[in-house]
Formats: C-alpha cells, sequence, structure tokens
C-alpha cells in the first residue's frame, strides 16, 4: 500500500465535502415538506416554515395517515405492486428463457414480434377500448395485465441467459435434468441478481403509476396512492381556480395537510428501499463482471 | 427432440393457467380491501320493488361519494342504489373525453359550467353523444320545471333543445380588498371609500410605518395573476371581463376606462404603493405578506378569511383585520365583480341504459324535502332554524353535510340561496366576511357577470383563455413600465387579429338579441 500525500488527502477531503454538501441540497425539499407537514398551519401560511419545523405538530399527519381513503389508497398500491412484480418478474424469466436458445426454430421471428412491441403501439384509445372489452375498467387486472412483460426488462434477463456458459447446461443434459430441471435449478439459481434488479425495476414501476389507473379506475376504492395523491396536491392549485365554486373554495385541503400526504405516501418505499438497494446494485455490478 | 417440444408446450399452459388461475383468485380477493358498501342499503323498508341501480359519474371530491353520508340518505329517500365514480382533479377533460367516446354507460355525468366545460358539453350534444332531455323531463320531471330557474334552463340548451340540468352558480360577490384595521388605527385613518381616499390611505402606510417594518412596509400585495385588481377595476366601470359599455359588450381592453385603470395602478406602483414583487407573487406569496405583517392590503377571497386571520393574529396578536366597501371612482362609479352562471351541468349520455331512471331520480333530488336534507341536513341534528336563518350544527354538519355541494344535479333555485348561506355559517367569520361584501354593500355595487347565461359561442369559448391571460400580461407590462400606453393600438390589433374580433362580433350578435 503506498501512503497518501497530503495533497491526496486533502483532494480526498473535499470530495468527501463536495459529495456531501450535494447530498444535503438533494435532501432540502423533501425537509422542507417534512417540516410543513408538522408544523403549525398558521406558520406555514406565513411562510415561516424552512427547513426546520415551526409550532412543531403531529395532529396533520394523524389526521391524514387516518383518512379512509389514504388507507384505501396504499394498501390498494401495495396489492398492485406485489401482484404485478411476482407476476411480471415470473412471466419475464419465463419469456426470456427459450428465446435465449438460439437453436431453436423460428426464434428469431418470435424475437421480432416482441421487439416489434417495443416500437409501435396501439396508443391511448385503442388500448381503452381494448380494456373495455376485456371487462378490466374498474379493475386492479387493468393495472396489472398491461405491463407483465416489458420487452426491455426481458432483453436484459435474455441476454444475462445467454452470457451463462453453454456447458453448464450441456454437462446437466448429459447427467439426465429435463429442460425445467435446468431451468430450476441452474438458470434461475444463478439468476438471482438480475432477477433482483427487474423485480426492483418492476416493483417502482408499479408503485409509480399513475397513468394506467387515471384512465382505467374511476371507483373511488381502487384508486391507488399515486392517482390519490395527485387529486390531494392539484387541490388547492390555484390553475384550477377558475373552475372552482365558493364551496370547493371552502373546502380546500390546507397546505400543511398536503405536504403530510405527500410525506405519508413516500414512507412505504422508504422502508422498503434500503434493503431492496443491496440487491440492485449487487445485480448490476455482478452482471457486468460476469458478461 | 420431439419430446423436448411436447415439454415446452405443457409449460406454456402451465404457465397459462398459472396466470388465469391468480386472475380468477384475485377478483375474489380484491374487494376485501374496498371499503364495505353502505350497509343501510339492507333496512331500507320503503321500496316496495327493486328499482335499477344507476351509474353516475361526478366531480373529484376528497371523500369517497359512495360512503359518503349523503349518498346513503339519498339511496332511502329515492330508493335508487346509486354507484358514484369520479373525474380525476387533474385534466378531467381528458378523462371525459375517453369515458364518452368509448360509450362508458353512465346514466348520469355532473361536470363544472365553467367555459371550458360548457364547450365540452355542446360539442357532446351537437355530436349527438347525449339524450334529450325535454321529453323526459315533461313525464318525469315535474320538481324540475317548478324549482330550477327557467332563465338557466332556457341557457343550457344547445341549439334549442335541451341536454343537461343546469346546476345554477349562486351569485357570490368573491373577492375584495382586506385591510389592516389597526394600521389605520395607527395613522388616524378611516377605511377609503373613493380611490382617492385609497392612495392617502397607502400613502400614510407607506410614510408613517404603522406596522413597524421600517422601509419594508408593503402598502398593498397582490398576487401576479390578478392583473386587474377586483374593487379598484370596479372604481373604473370594468370588474367583469366584459362590461356594457353604451350598449355593447366590451371586453376590458377595448373599454375606453382601460387607460385610467392602466394610469392609476402604474401610477400606485411608481409611488412603491403597490407590492414591488406583484407580478412575481403568487397567492401563497401574497398571503405570507399579509400574514407575516409585512402587507397593510391584499386582494382576497372571503372564503380564505378565517385562514388567514388565524395566521395573522397568531403571528400579530394585536392584529384586526376587515374588507374595505367598494371604492368609487370619479363619476361614482363602483363595483364587485359576482359570478353568474352555471355551477354543475348534468347530463344523460346516449350510452345509459336507464335513462328514465336517472330522469327520475334527479327529479326526486329535488323533492323539497328531500332537497332540504340533502344540502344541509336534518333540523336540530344537522342544522338549527330560527327566524327564517339555517343556522349548522358542528362539527356533525361539517363532517356529513361539506361535500353536499357536489350531489346536487340542479337546485331549487328559489330556496338554495338561503340553505346554502348555513354552509357559510360553519365560521362566523366566514359569513360576516361573505356578509360585508353580498348583503351589507348596496345592491348596485353587485355587478354579475353578464356573460354567465350566454348560451354556448364558440368563438368566444376558443379564445377565451387565451386572450385573458394575453391581456392580463399586457396590462402587467403597462403597470411595470415595460410598455407604454403609446403602443396600446398596436397591441389592439393584435388583440382583435387573435381571436379578439371574432369573439366581438359573436358576444355582441347574442346581446343584441338577448336584451330585447
Amino acid at each position: 500500500m503506498h501512503k497518501k500525500t497530503i495533497r491526496d488527502r486533502s483532494l480526498d477531503l473535499f470530495i468527501y465535502l463536495f459529495l456531501l454538501l450535494m447530498g444535503v441540497v438533494t435532501l432540502l425539499p423533501i425537509a422542507t415538506v417534512l417540516s410543513k407537514a408538522v408544523s403549525d398551519e398558521s406558520a406555514v401560511i406565513s411562510g415561516k416554515v424552512g427547513i426546520f419545523p415551526v409550532g412543531f405538530q403531529l395532529q396533520t399527519m394523524k389526521y391524514v395517515i387516518s383518512s379512509s381513503q389514504f388507507i384505501t389508497s396504499i394498501g390498494i398500491s401495495i396489492l398492485v405492486m406485489i401482484v404485478g412484480t411476482v407476476l411480471a418478474i415470473a412471466l419475464t424469466a419465463l419469456t426470456a428463457y427459450p428465446l435465449s436458445k438460439r437453436y431453436l426454430p423460428g426464434i428469431s421471428f418470435i424475437m421480432l414480434l416482441f421487439v416489434f412491441t417495443m416500437l409501435f403501439n396501439g396508443g391511448i384509445i385503442p388500448n381503452y377500448l381494448l380494456m373495455k372489452e376485456l371487462h378490466l375498467i374498474n379493475s386492479l387486472w387493468s393495472l396489472i395485465l398491461p405491463a407483465l412483460i416489458s420487452v426491455f426488462n426481458m432483453l436484459v434477463i435474455k441476454s444475462y441467459y445467454e452470457s451463462l456458459p453453454e456447458s453448464l447446461e450441456e454437462s446437466a443434459k448429459i447427467d439426465g435434468a429435463s429442460n425445467f430441471t435446468i431451468l430450476f435449478r441452474i438458470v434461475i439459481p444463478l439468476s438471482g441478481p438480475v432477477l433482483a434488479t427487474i423485480a426492483l425495476f418492476y416493483a417502482v414501476y408499479y408503485w409509480n403509476d399513475y397513468f394506467n389507473p387515471m384512465l382505467y379506475i374511476n371507483d373511488a376504492g381502487l384508486k391507488p396512492l399515486q392517482l390519490y395523491l395527485r387529486d390531494i396536491v392539484m387541490d388547492a392549485d390555484s390553475s384550477s381556480a377558475l373552475n372552482k365554486s365558493a364551496d370547493d373554495m371552502m373546502n380546500a385541503s390546507p397546505e400543511g395537510v398536503r405536504s403530510a400526504t405527500v410525506i405519508a405516501s413516500i414512507i412505504p418505499m422508504l422502508l422498503v428501499y434500503p434493503y431492496l438497494q443491496k440487491h440492485f446494485v449487487k445485480g448490476v455490478l455482478i452482471g457486468s463482471v460476469k458478461g | 427432440m420431439a419430446m423436448n417440444y411436447k415439454k415446452w408446450m405443457m409449460a406454456t399452459l402451465a404457465g397459462g393457467l398459472f396466470v388465469t388461475s391468480l386472475v380468477a383468485c384475485s377478483s375474489n380477493g380484491t374487494p376485501s380491501i374496498t371499503p364495505a358498501s353502505n350497509p343501510s342499503a339492507e333496512d331500507s323498508k320503503a321500496t316496495t320493488e327493486p328499482k335499477s341501480e344507476l351509474k353516475t359519474l361526478q366531480i373529484w371530491q376528497k371523500d369517497d361519494y359512495n360512503t359518503y353520508p349523503v349518498a346513503q340518505y339519498l339511496e332511502q329517500k329515492t330508493g335508487y342504489k346509486v354507484q358514484y365514480d369520479m373525474l380525476p382533479q387533474d385534466k378531467p377533460e381528458d378523462k371525459l373525453n375517453i369515458l364518452i367516446a368509448s360509450g362508458e354507460p353512465y346514466d348520469a355525468i355532473t361536470i363544472f359550467g365553467s367555459t371550458d366545460f360548457k364547450a365540452l358539453y355542446s360539442d357532446y350534444a351537437q355530436k349527438g353523444a347525449l339524450i334529450e332531455l325535454g321529453p323526459l323531463i315533461d313525464k318525469f320531471g315535474p320538481n324540475i320545471k317548478a324549482v330550477i330557474d327557467p332563465e338557466a334552463l332556457e341557457a343550457a340548451k344547445v341549439d334549442g333543445k335541451l341536454y343537461a340540468i343546469p346546476t345554477k352558480s349562486i351569485s357570490n360577490v368573491n373577492t375584495s380588498l382586506y385591510i389592516r384595521q389597526d394600521w389605520l388605527e395607527k395613522v388616524n385613518m378611516k377605511s377609503p371609500t373613493t380611490l382617492d381616499e385609497l392612495t392617502a390611505v397607502l400613502k400614510a402606510f407607506k410614510e408613517k410605518d404603522p406596522g413597524g417594518n421600517g422601509d419594508k412596509n408593503i402598502p398593498l400585495t397582490v398576487k401576479g395573476e390578478a392583473a386587474f385588481i377586483d374593487n379598484i377595476a370596479g372604481a373604473f366601470g370594468i370588474p367583469n371581463f366584459w362590461n356594457d359599455v353604451n350598449g355593447k359588450m366590451t371586453p376590458r381592453i377595448l373599454d375606453p376606462a382601460y387607460i385610467e385603470y392602466v394610469n392609476y395602478v402604474s401610477d400606485l406602483f411608481k409611488q412603491g404603493l403597490l407590492d414591488k414583487e406583484y407580478a412575481a407573487n403568487k397567492d401563497a406569496t401574497a398571503k405570507e405578506k399579509f400574514t407575516s405583517g409585512k402587507a397593510g392590503m391584499i386582494l382576497l377571497n372571503w372564503s380564505d378569511v378565517p385562514t388567514i386571520a388565524d395566521a395573522l393574529t397568531k403571528n400579530i396578536p394585536t392584529a384586526k383585520a376587515s374588507y374595505i366597501s367598494a371604492l368609487k371612482g370619479k363619476d361614482g362609479k363602483a363595483g364587485l365583480a359576482a359570478f353568474r352562471g352555471f355551477d354543475r351541468l348534468t347530463f344523460i349520455p346516449k350510452a345509459s341504459k336507464h335513462p328514465e331512471d336517472a330522469m327520475k331520480w334527479i327529479n326526486a333530488k329535488l323533492e323539497k324535502e328531500t332537497f332540504l336534507n340533502m344540502t344541509i341536513g336534518e333540523e336540530n341534528k344537522h342544522y338549527t332554524l330560527k327566524d327564517g336563518t339555517y343556522t349548522p350544527i358542528q362539527p356533525i354538519f361539517s363532517d356529513e353535510r361539506n361535500a353536499a355541494n357536489n350531489f346536487l344535479t340542479g337546485s331549487d333555485d328559489t330556496n338554495y340561496p338561503i340553505y346554502w348561506q348555513a354552509r357559510v355559517r360553519k365560521d362566523m367569520r366566514l359569513f360576516e366576511a361573505w356578509e360585508f361584501m353580498n348583503k351589507k354593500e348596496p345592491a348596485n355595487t353587485k355587478v354579475e357577470d353578464p356573460l354567465g347565461f350566454a348560451p354556448y359561442l364558440p368563438e368566444f369559448s376558443k379564445s377565451f383563455q387565451q386572450l385573458n391571460t394575453m391581456v392580463g400580461d399586457y396590462t402587467m407590462k403597462l403597470v411595470f413600465g415595460a410598455e407604454q400606453l403609446s403602443g396600446l393600438d398596436a397591441f389592439i390589433a393584435k388583440f382583435k387579429s387573435e381571436g379578439g374580433e371574432a369573439s366581438y362580433n359573436e358576444v355582441n350578435d347574442w346581446y343584441a338579441t338577448a336584451k330585447k
């Protein structure tokens, strides 16, 4: 090991300080929203709340978390995320496997069909009509099914499969393993990291999805969190004030409530992310080294 | 190899089964998360025969319509079980277009009554997406005929036929100037009643420093969206977007009073009496300046009074504030803009499966007692009635009737304005603020939007928003001195070419016939 010179050290120090500063800067907006959520409403209105709360209180948070619409929405979001991710990862992994076998007849044509959907699709209205004819409007399946296989994610898994040494499968075949045994006992266990990464992609997609529920869900009892949030945050937006009657103005949610809703809605993701991120980083790294 | 293919086929089949079985499982599983639907439905004894279930689409609100107490009451009273869906808060027009285009079988759809939604409604009606309501009303709508203002019904017609039940807006003055009373006392002045007095008061606010902010006092703060300051604009005879000038409907920019207004306001600005950051102010920034005690006056909506007053007294315990009356201009002109028009429009799309039931349901909601209970609740439970005044009982009134206005599909236009006051009386400060502008001020200061009940005017609707923004920006620049009045003619030419001329002609063609 070579010794660090003073110049190296001071450079290190500078880099650390700079990164720390950047980190703090990205946290600032969240900090403001957080302190608005736990501050006294009149302090929020008079613009006194910056990074730190003024007149600390938890009433607003309590009010938001106990609101039945909020609980329903978060439940819907979690359900869609779990069911969607599990199904999506299973189907994507199963689709990618045969496509990674170049020797299967007609495989390049089938591949073409998949890639075609990456470039062209029906558009909003045809999709809507499709969902309607399938009787999926106002059903949570309308949020899950359209995104089950993302061709891009499928290609990532497929190229990972392709990077596994062929001799591994050959030797298993010689030992008498069937195609299923090979897939489930050799290929899938070896693909853990890439599957975890793609699962995270899917989970984040399902969690953040706003557009599909906006189109397909009309029943307030089935609205996922993103839709609920958008409605709440828009509520006091003055750009829509033209449409508002005196009654709507009287009932608009105060800024504190909106901030508290935003904070409450990121809590589940905050809890899950540290655990997933470990896999996330590992998955990308291992893939690149081996590939 | 053949063996392998068989296996792959099996795998695909198994995969397919896997997905379908999950679909089946979860479609049973999902309802556990949706809120339990209203239990009161079962013990409705009055209903003799099962009535068809109606599906309606409503405007967004915070609470779920289906579990809201008003929904339960209406189900009991009308006997119709109704499923309420709602449009999103963000871009409801887009979603509405998709739903109408795809023929979603809603039995009643309620939308806003503002210009842009009125245009959508006319468009649907002309394209044949809606059911003509006239014959249905004749058969099933005696209450609709009896209680809804005929003028509103007339104005909701498209090409002479009625396709929607209008809910009339309660005509309110909403915005005026709110002043710090304690500052007035400190500078020993009375609340201003004319433009000259206003200037004098603002000057005193700036020079005598009643707020103790030194040279940081802001005599008057206004949000940037309000290019025309209500109340001040009224003193120049231009309270609304369009006003009658010698028998012609005239937009503000073409009004001869426009120049005087701009001169007055830019003079305030030059003297430092109007917030320096006027154009950049958001609604929230203006309120911050006022509630933190930096500003002496603010342009404020009465619905904001309780929150603003709370925040103000928390920061400055001795602070007192109230509205000023309508200011008089040089020839005694004064006016506060009052909203006039539709609050809601309710229509029945062609895709509806039960149009007759939908009409019966709308009619039943206008039954006198049902309507009263739907909007403000039950006597001595939700409100008390004394000398013709409805006073809410809190907190049950707010809990169970706060969102009642969203259930309106047409209103009893004679009585609703009276019932409605109960909603304002839930906070006395709110009520006083509303009462001051709407009841205590002389009646002639309340100037209703003359275009409120105009029929759908395509040219006007198309360019209304855009022209308003254009004129607003230009006016702001004049106030700041970034543009000079010498360029007004050039701007007017531009205004006319970008739809102003066409709107003007269209509006006045209608106005000429309407005046008769």
